[in-house]
C-alpha cells in the first residue's frame, strides 16, 4: 500500500520538495541579509540594553520576498487542493479505484495508509515552511513588535503545520464526499481561506479574556512587548468617550475629542472662542478622565498559537473521521 | 438451484439497488453455478454492472441479499482475495505501467501470481513498461484480465470487458480467459457481461438475462435452448398455444405469426412449424418482452390495431 502511495505521489513529492528547497534557499539568503541589517542598526543599543521598540524607522522589508513570505499562507491550500482533494475523488473519477479496491485490501486500510502519508507530508511541509518563516521574521518581529498581527501570526510558529494538516484533511474529506476533483478543489480552497479568515478576524481574539489596563490620561503608555491591541480609548466620569463622526473633529492630546472637554478645562480666548487650557490633560485627569488599553499581552503568543493549532488539528481529525465513515459506507 | 450452496458460486435473493431517483436493480434472484462461465446479458441500463458491483462489495445493496462464495460481500481481506473484478472500460492507473500494476498487486494481495501475468502479457506482445494509458484498448483489456487473474480468484467478474475491442482482440481475450480457466487448479467461476452474444455463445455455458432491472432468464444455456422453440405459423388465435406453453414473444405480420415459446410440453398444433432457437434470438425475445411499450410496438410491425 505504501509502495502504491509512493508510486502515485512520487512526482508530486519531487515537485513539492523542489519548490520547498527553492523556498528555503531564498529564505536563508534574504534572512541572513535581514539579520545583518538588523544587527548593524541595533547592535549597539542591544548591547547597552536600551533599544526602543518598535523601531519603525528600521527598514527590514525587502519587498518581493516579504510578499512571498505572506503568500506561504496559501501553502496549506495548495497542498490540500492538489494532494488531498484528488486522493479519493480522482480514484472515483478515473475509475482506477475499482482496481485498488478490489485487491485484498479493505478500503479502510487503503485510506488509512494514504491518509497517514499525506498527513505526515502536510506536517513536514507546514513545519518546515513555518520554521523557515519564523526564523526569517525574527529580526522583524523584534523590531516591529508585530508577532500577533494578522498575516504574521498565521505564517509563523506552529500555525503553518496546523493549517496544512487542516487543509489536507479538508481536501481529502471534500474529495471523498463530493467524489469529483474539481468541486473538491473549490471547496478546499474556499473552505480553507474562509474558515481561516473567520478565525483571524473574529475568533482568535477571544481565546483568552483580554486584559484592560487603565492609565492616566496624560501618560504616554503602551503595554510591553509585542502585545495585540484590541481597543484603546478614554473613559470619563460618565462612561466611555467615543469620537463623534465627521471630518473636522478637533482633538486634544492622544485623540481626546475636544467636544467632550469639560468647560473647566477650557480657557476663553481673547477673540471670544474657547480652546483647551495649556494643562488640559492634567485638568482632564483631575476631572476623572482616564485612558484605557484593551489587549492580549505579549506573553500570550504561544498559548494562542497552541490554542488555535489545537482547534485546527481537532477540525482535521473530525474531517478524517468523516472521510473514514463515508468511504466504508458509501458505494465506491 | 442448490440452496445448500455447494455447487453455487453466487446466490442472490431479492437483491435490489435503488438510487435516489432510479432503481438500478430490482428484486434480483440469480444463481451462478460453480466452475462455469456464466454470461450476463441484457440491454443497456438493465442492471448488469450494478449486479456485478454488488457482488464485489464495491456497492451496497438497498434490499435483498447476496451470497458470494458462501459469504456476504464485505470489506474483508479474505473475501476480497477470492474475487477478481474487471470493471467496464478497464479502469487502471493511466500513468502507471503494467509492470507497476503487477507490483502494486503483489503488495496488495497475499496471494499473487505476478509471474504468470508478466509471461502472459509478454506472449501477447503487450509492453510491460509503458503507461497503460498509452496502450490500445485490446492491450489494456489484456492487462486488466491478467491482473484480475493474477489474484488467483475463485470468482472472476468481468463487466463488458470486450465491448471496445475489435474481433481479433476479442478472440485473444477469450482465449486468455478459457486458457486460464483450464489451467486453474482451485476451480474458477466466471461471470461475464456483454452485448456480444455470438462471443458469449462460444465461451459461456450459463446464461443470466437481466432486463428492466429484473432477471428474465437464468439457467444452463443448453437447457434454455432446449426449452425454447420458435413457432412459425399462419396468423390465428394464439390462445391454445398460450394455454400449453409460455409465449415469451410474439411477432405478427398480416400473414404469419412468429412465436417464441417456453415449451410446456410437445407442440402438437400442426399449423405451426417448430424451429430450434439460437441464443441471440432467445435473448432478443426476452429483451423485447421486457422492453417498454414503444419498443414492443416497433417489434410487432404490421399488427392490426
Amino acid at each position: 500500500m505504501t509502495w502504491l502511495t509512493w508510486r502515485q505521489y512520487r512526482t508530486s513529492a519531487a515537485i513539492s520538495a523542489a519548490a520547498l528547497a527553492a523556498f528555503a534557499v531564498l529564505i536563508v539568503i534574504t534572512g541572513l541579509h535581514i539579520a545583518a541589517v538588523f544587527h548593524a542598526a541595533v547592535g549597539p543599543c542591544l548591547a547597552a540594553h536600551d533599544c526602543r521598540w518598535p523601531a519603525d524607522n528600521l527598514a527590514l522589508d525587502n519587498g518581493p520576498v516579504g510578499l512571498v513570505v505572506e503568500f506561504t499562507l496559501a501553502v496549506p491550500a495548495v497542498l490540500g487542493m492538489f494532494l488531498g482533494a484528488p486522493l479519493v475523488a480522482r480514484e472515483i473519477e478515473t475509475g482506477a479505484g475499482q482496481f485498488a479496491w478490489t485487491q485484498s485490501v479493505t478500503r479502510r486500510r487503503w485510506l488509512a495508509v494514504k491518509v497517514g502519508w499525506l498527513l505526515l507530508a502536510a506536517l513536514a511541509w507546514g513545519g518546515v515552511v513555518g520554521a523557515l518563516v519564523t526564523w526569517w521574521s525574527g529580526p522583524k518581529n523584534a523590531a516591529y513588535l508585530n508577532a500577533f498581527d494578522p498575516g504574521t501570526f498565521d505564517v509563523q510558529g506552529i500555525m503553518p503545520a496546523a493549517y496544512t494538516l487542516f487543509a489536507m484533511a479538508l481536501g481529502i474529506a471534500a474529495g471523498t464526499v463530493i467524489r469529483r476533483v474539481l468541486p473538491a478543489l473549490g471547496v478546499t480552497l474556499f473552505g480553507y481561506f474562509g474558515i481561516r479568515l473567520i478565525f483571524m478576524g473574529w475568533i482568535r481574539q477571544h481565546y483568552m479574556s483580554p486584559v484592560t489596563t487603565t492609565v492616566s490620561i496624560a501618560a504616554n503608555y503602551l503595554p510591553s512587548g509585542a502585545f495585540w491591541q484590541l481597543g484603546q480609548g478614554f473613559r470619563g466620569p460618565n462612561g466611555l468617550i467615543s469620537l463623534p463622526n465627521g471630518n473636522n473633529i478637533h482633538t486634544v492630546g492622544n485623540g481626546f475629542p475636544l467636544s467632550d472637554v469639560p468647560a473647566a478645562c477650557l480657557t476663553h480666548g481673547p477673540a471670544g472662542g474657547t480652546r483647551p487650557s495649556p494643562d488640559v490633560l492634567s485638568c482632564l485627569g483631575s476631572h476623572g478622565f482616564v485612558q484605557y488599553f484593551t489587549y492580549q499581552p505579549a506573553d500570550r503568543y504561544w498559548p494562542f498559537q497552541f490554542i488555535e493549532a489545537g482547534i485546527f488539528v481537532a477540525m482535521a481529525a473530525a474531517l478524517i473521521a468523516v472521510t473514514f465513515a463515508v468511504i466504508s459506507r458509501r458505494d465506491a | 438451484m442448490n440452496p445448500s450452496g455447494e455447487n453455487t458460486a453466487v446466490e442472490t435473493s431479492g437483491l435490489t439497488k435503488r438510487y435516489r431517483r432510479a432503481t438500478a436493480l430490482s428484486d434480483c434472484s440469480v444463481t451462478v453455478p460453480l466452475g462455469r462461465i456464466s454470461a450476463l446479458v441484457g440491454p443497456n441500463g438493465a442492471g448488469k454492472s450494478t449486479l456485478l458491483r454488488l457482488l464485489t462489495g464495491l456497492a451496497w445493496p438497498t434490499g435483498g441479499s447476496a451470497l458470494v462464495l458462501g459469504g456476504t460481500p464485505r470489506q474483508d481481506p479474505a473475501f476480497l482475495a477470492d474475487i477478481g473484478y474487471l470493471a467496464q472500460d478497464v479502469p487502471l492507473y493511466r500513468q502507471l505501467s503494467a509492470e507497476d500494476h503487477v507490483q502494486a498487486g503483489a503488495r496488495l494481495n497475499e496471494r499473487w501470481d505476478g509471474a504468470s501475468a508478466r509471461t502472459r502479457l509478454r506472449e501477447l506482445g503487450v509492453p510491460l513498461d509503458r503507461a497503460v494509458g498509452t496502450l490500445s484498448g485490446g492491450q489494456r483489456a489484456q492487462v486488466g484480465l491478467s491482473l484480475a487473474l493474477a489474484k488467483r480468484p475463485r470468482l472472476l467478474l468481468l463487466d463488458e470487458p470486450v465491448a471496445a475491442l475489435d474481433p481479433l482482440a476479442r478472440r485473444h481475450f477469450f482465449a486468455t480467459l478459457t486458457t486460464a480457466m483450464a489451467e486453474s487448479e482451485e476451480g474458477l467461476t466466471v461471470v461475464l457481461s456483454s452485448h456480444l452474444i455470438a462471443d458469449l455463445e462460444r465461451v459461456c455455458d450459463h446464461l443470466i438475462l437481466l432486463a428492466a432491472s429484473r432477471v428474465q432468464l437464468c439457467g444452463d444455456i443448453d437447457d434454455l435452448l432446449a426449452e425454447h422453440v420458435v413457432l412459425v405459423g399462419p396468423r390465428k388465435d394464439t390462445a391454445p398455444i398460450e394455454r400449453a406453453h409460455t409465449v415469451v414473444h410474439a411477432t405478427t405480420t398480416p400473414r404469419q405469426t412468429t412465436l417464441v415459446i417456453r415449451r410446456g410440453g410437445p407442440v402438437i398444433d400442426p399449423a405451426y412449424q417448430a424451429e430450434d432457437i439460437g441464443l441471440e434470438d432467445l435473448v432478443l425475445a426476452y429483451m423485447g418482452a421486457a422492453a417498454p411499450p414503444a419498443y414492443a410496438h416497433l417489434s410487432t410491425v404490421g399488427e392490426e390495431q
